[in-house]
C-alpha cells in the first residue's frame, strides 16, 4: 500500500512540476471555452438582439417599395437606412463604405410591376371562375427582381434567413394586391378593412421546441454546447503532458531500472493511469465551475448541470479513461518527446474536428459523418450531449459507453504490446 | 555476505542480427568480489549485464544466483540486487530526496528505513544540500551520484553498474568510487563496467575481457599484470584487443 502511495505521490508531483503541461491542460482549455462561447454567444446576440444594419436604396416610383421598407423597419430585425439617390452600380462600395451588413436595390417599376401581376393572376382567377371571359386573359407578366446586397464575410445561411424574411413580406404584399385587384375587376370597388387586417395577419406562428426527453428542461445554448464540447477536447489534449512523460521515462532508462526492481510494472502504469485520470477529472470540474459560475459574470448564459449527476460522472469517467489511454498509446508509440508532442497534438485536433467539437456532425456531409464515428471525441461529446442536452436515459448512453470502453482496451491491449516489445514489461 | 553468479554458455541473438552478441560467455563472479567486465565499444558488455540483471532473456545458456545459504531463484536475486545503468534513469524534475523516496518504496523500504538511508547517502555523496531542489539543475557529476544513491537505497548484496563514472568530474568520481568500496567492504558483490581503465585497474579485484561476444580472459587483477609483466592494465587491453577501431561492430 506504502509502494502504491509514493508512487501516485510521484506522479502527482511530477504533474505539478510540468508546468507547460499543467497551462496546455487548464489554462488552455479555459481559455478556449470563456472565448469560444463568447464569439459564438454574440453571434447568436447578432442575430436574436442585434438588429441587422440594411440600406435600402428604393427607387420605386410606387406605393410597394416604400410598404415593404416599412415592413422590413416594423420587423424589428433590421435598422433601415433609405437612400433613394445611389446608383445600382454603387451599391457595392457604399454597403462596405458605411458599413452595413445588408443591402436591398427595389428597382423603379417595382410597384407597376407587383400590380400587373396581381393583375395577371386575378384575371386568370376570374376567368376561370366564368366571371370574366377568355378573351381578356393578359399576356404573361415577368417580375422584375429584387437586388440582394451582402458584406463578403457574411455566411450564406445567414443571408438566406435574411432573404427568407424579404420574400415572406414580398408574399404578403402580392397577396394584397392580388385580392385588392379581385375586388376592382369585380367592380366591389376598395378592399374592405377589415379583409386587409385578416390578410395581414394570417401567417401561421412558429413555436420552436428542442428535442429533449420529458422532464427535461435545459435549454441548449452557446454555453450548453461548448463547456462539454472543450472539457472534451481538454482532456484528449492531455497526451501533450503524459505522452511525452512516458516517452522521457522509458528513453532516459526509468522503466528499464524498474525492470531490475522487485516491483510490478503495472502498479506503476496505473498509478500514473490513475493521477491523470483524477488530472481529467479535475479538468472537468474546472471548467464546469467556470461555466456554472464565472459565465453569468461576464454576461453569458451560465451552465446548467443536468439531473442526472450519475449519467455525467460515468460519462466523465469513460471519457477520462479513453483520453488517458490514449496519451498511454501515443506515449508508447513514439520514439522522442517531440513524436509524441507533435503526433499526439495533431491528432487530438483531427478527432476534435472528425468529432464535431467545431462544426456539429450533422452539417458534414454523409462520408465524413461515417469517419467521424472513429473519433474517440465524438462519443465523448455525444455522451455529454446525452445527459446535458438531451435528457438521455443509461440505454441511450450504453453505446457510447460500449465505443469508448472498447477503444479503452484497443489503447491499452496496443499499449501492451508495444512495452513488451521494448521489453519493458 | 555477497551474492555470487555462474554464467554458462550463454549465447545472446537479437532478432535482427546477422551474428551473435554474445558467443557461449561462460563466467564465475564470487560473491564479495569487485569484478569488472572491460572490453571494446559493442564487445557486448551491456548485453552480458542486461541478461544478469534480467532486463533482457538469453538465448542459450543458463545464470545461476547464489548467495551464502545456497543457489536463489531470480525473483529471489531481484530483491538483493542494486542496478545503476549508464543513463540518469531517475526524474529530473523531481528532487534527489523525493527521487530516493520513490525507489526506495518499489525497493519496499519502510518510510523509516527510507529516511534514514536518504540522509546517509546524500550526506556521503556531499548532496544533503541539495536535497531538496530539483536534479534537472544539478551538474553530470550530481546527477551520476544521484544515480548511485538511487542502486543501493536497499543495501544491495549485488550492484551492478553500467559506465558509473563516464562523464564526471575528478571529485565526484572519487566520491562514487570510495562509497563503492565502503559497500564492498560490507560484503556487497560488485559487477562494473567501464571503459576508464586506470580506474577499473585500481578499484577491480576480479576482470573478464570480453570482445566480439566472447570472453577472452578472466582472472584476477593481480594475477593478469603478473602474467603480463606489466602494471598497466591498458597495455594488456590493447594487446589481447588489438588497436583497431571497433566502429563495424555498432
Amino acid at each position: 500500500m506504502y509502494k502504491l502511495y509514493i508512487s501516485i505521490k510521484k506522479e502527482v508531483l511530477q504533474l505539478i512540476n510540468d508546468k507547460v503541461g499543467l497551462l496546455i491542460m487548464f489554462a488552455m482549455p479555459l481559455l478556449l471555452v470563456v472565448i469560444i462561447t463568447l464569439i459564438q454567444d454574440s453571434t447568436f446576440k447578432l442575430v436574436k438582439e442585434n438588429k441587422i444594419s440594411m440600406l435600402v436604396v428604393n427607387r420605386d416610383a410606387g406605393a410597394q417599395g416604400k410598404k415593404l421598407t416599412e415592413m422590413l423597419a416594423h420587423s424589428g430585425m433590421f435598422t433601415i437606412t433609405t437612400d433613394s439617390t445611389i446608383a445600382k452600380a454603387s451599391i457595392k462600395s457604399e454597403l462596405l463604405k458605411q458599413n452595413r451588413n445588408v443591402a436591398l436595390y427595389i428597382p423603379e417599376n417595382f410597384s407597376d410591376n407587383l400590380r400587373q401581376k396581381a393583375s395577371e393572376i386575378g384575371t386568370l382567377f376570374l376567368t376561370d371562375l366564368g366571371v370574366k371571359d377568355s378573351a381578356s386573359k393578359s399576356k404573361p407578366v415577368k417580375l422584375t427582381a429584387i437586388d440582394f446586397f451582402h458584406d463578403p464575410v457574411l455566411q450564406d445561411n445567414y443571408c438566406y434567413s435574411i432573404i427568407g424574411v424579404v420574400q415572406s413580406y414580398l408574399q404578403l404584399i402580392e397577396n394584397n394586391l392580388m385580392v385588392e385587384n379581385m375586388y376592382t375587376e369585380m367592380g366591389d370597388g376598395k378592399t374592405p378593412a377589415s379583409l386587409k387586417n385578416v390578410l395581414s395577419q394570417n401567417q401561421v406562428a412558429i413555436t420552436k421546441t428542442a428535442a429533449t426527453n420529458a422532464n427535461f428542461d435545459i435549454m441548449p445554448n452557446a454555453t450548453q454546447h461548448n463547456v462539454p464540447a472543450w472539457t472534451v477536447f481538454a482532456m484528449f489534449f492531455m497526451v501533450v503532458s503524459l505522452g511525452s512523460n512516458i516517452v522521457a521515462e522509458r528513453n532516459n532508462g526509468s522503466f528499464i531500472r524498474l525492470k531490475t526492481m522487485p516491483t510490478n510494472f503495472w502498479m506503476v502504469l496505473s498509478s500514473k493511469m490513475g493521477v491523470y485520470l483524477f488530472a481529467a477529472i479535475l479538468q472537468v470540474v474546472l471548467i464546469f465551475s467556470v461555466g456554472k459560475w464565472l459565465f453569468p459574470l461576464i454576461k453569458l448564459t451560465p451552465l446548467t448541470l443536468p439531473n442526472d449527476l450519475m449519467g455525467l460522472s460515468t460519462v466523465v469517467l469513460l471519457s477520462g479513461l479513453a483520453a488517458v489511454s490514449y496519451a498511454l498509446l501515443v506515449g508508447s508509440l513514439a520514439k522522442t518527446q517531440e513524436q509524441a508532442n507533435g503526433f499526439g497534438a495533431v491528432s487530438i485536433i483531427i478527432f476534435a474536428a472528425l468529432g464535431g467539437i467545431w462544426v456539429p456532425v450533422f452539417v458534414m456531409p454523409g462520408y465524413l459523418k461515417t469517419i467521424s464515428q472513429f473519433s474517440p471525441l465524438y462519443w465523448c461529446l455525444e455522451g455529454f450531449y446525452t445527459v446535458f442536452l438531451k435528457g438521455g436515459s443509461w440505454n441511450e448512453l450504453l453505446k457510447v459507453a460500449l465505443f469508448l470502453l472498447s477503444f479503452t482496451g484497443a489503447c491499452l491491449l496496443v499499449v501492451f504490446g508495444s512495452l513488451k516489445r521494448s521489453k519493458i514489461i | 555476505m555477497g551474492i555470487g553468479i555462474d554464467i554458462q554458455h550463454i549465447i545472446k541473438r537479437y532478432p535482427s542480427a546477422t551474428r551473435n552478441s554474445l558467443e557461449g560467455v561462460s563466467l564465475t563472479i564470487n560473491p564479495g568480489s569487485k569484478f569488472g567486465i572491460l572490453g571494446p565499444n559493442g564487445a557486448g558488455k551491456t548485453t552480458l549485464i542486461s541478461i544478469i540483471c534480467g532486463i533482457i532473456e538469453k538465448t542459450e545458456g543458463n545464470i545461476f544466483y547464489h548467495s551464502d545459504k545456497g543457489e536463489i531463484e531470480y525473483k529471489e536475486f531481484r530483491k538483493k540486487l542494486g542496478f545503476v545503468p549508464q543513463d540518469y534513469a531517475l526524474f529530473q524534475e523531481l528532487t534527489p530526496k523525493q527521487n530516493l523516496e520513490y525507489f526506495g518504496a518499489l525497493y519496499n523500504l519502510n518510510r523509516k528505513q527510507i529516511a534514514s538511508q536518504t540522509d546517509y547517502l546524500l550526506n556521503k555523496l556531499g548532496l544533503a544540500t541539495v536535497a531538496d531542489k530539483q536534479v534537472c539543475t544539478f551538474s553530470g557529476g550530481m546527477k551520476r551520484r544521484v544515480n548511485l544513491a538511487i542502486g543501493i537505497i536497499h543495501q544491495p548484496q549485488i550492484l551492478i553498474l553500467d559506465e558509473p563514472t563516464v562523464g564526471v568530474d575528478v571529485q565526484s568520481k572519487n566520491a562514487i568510487m570510495k562509497l563503492l568500496d565502503e559497500l564492498n567492504a560490507n560484503g556487497t558483490t560488485i559487477i562494473y563496467t567501464s571503459h576508464h581503465l586506470a580506474e577499473a585497474q585500481e578499484f577491480c579485484n576480479e576482470i573478464a575481457l570480453i570482445d566480439m561476444g566472447k570472453i577472452i580472459l578472466s582472472q584476477t587483477m593481480a594475477s593478469l599484470l603478473k602474467e603480463h609483466q606489466t602494471n598497466s592494465l591498458k597495455e594488456v587491453f590493447l594487446e589481447l584487443t588489438g588497436e583497431e577501431y571497433r566502429d563495424s561492430n555498432v
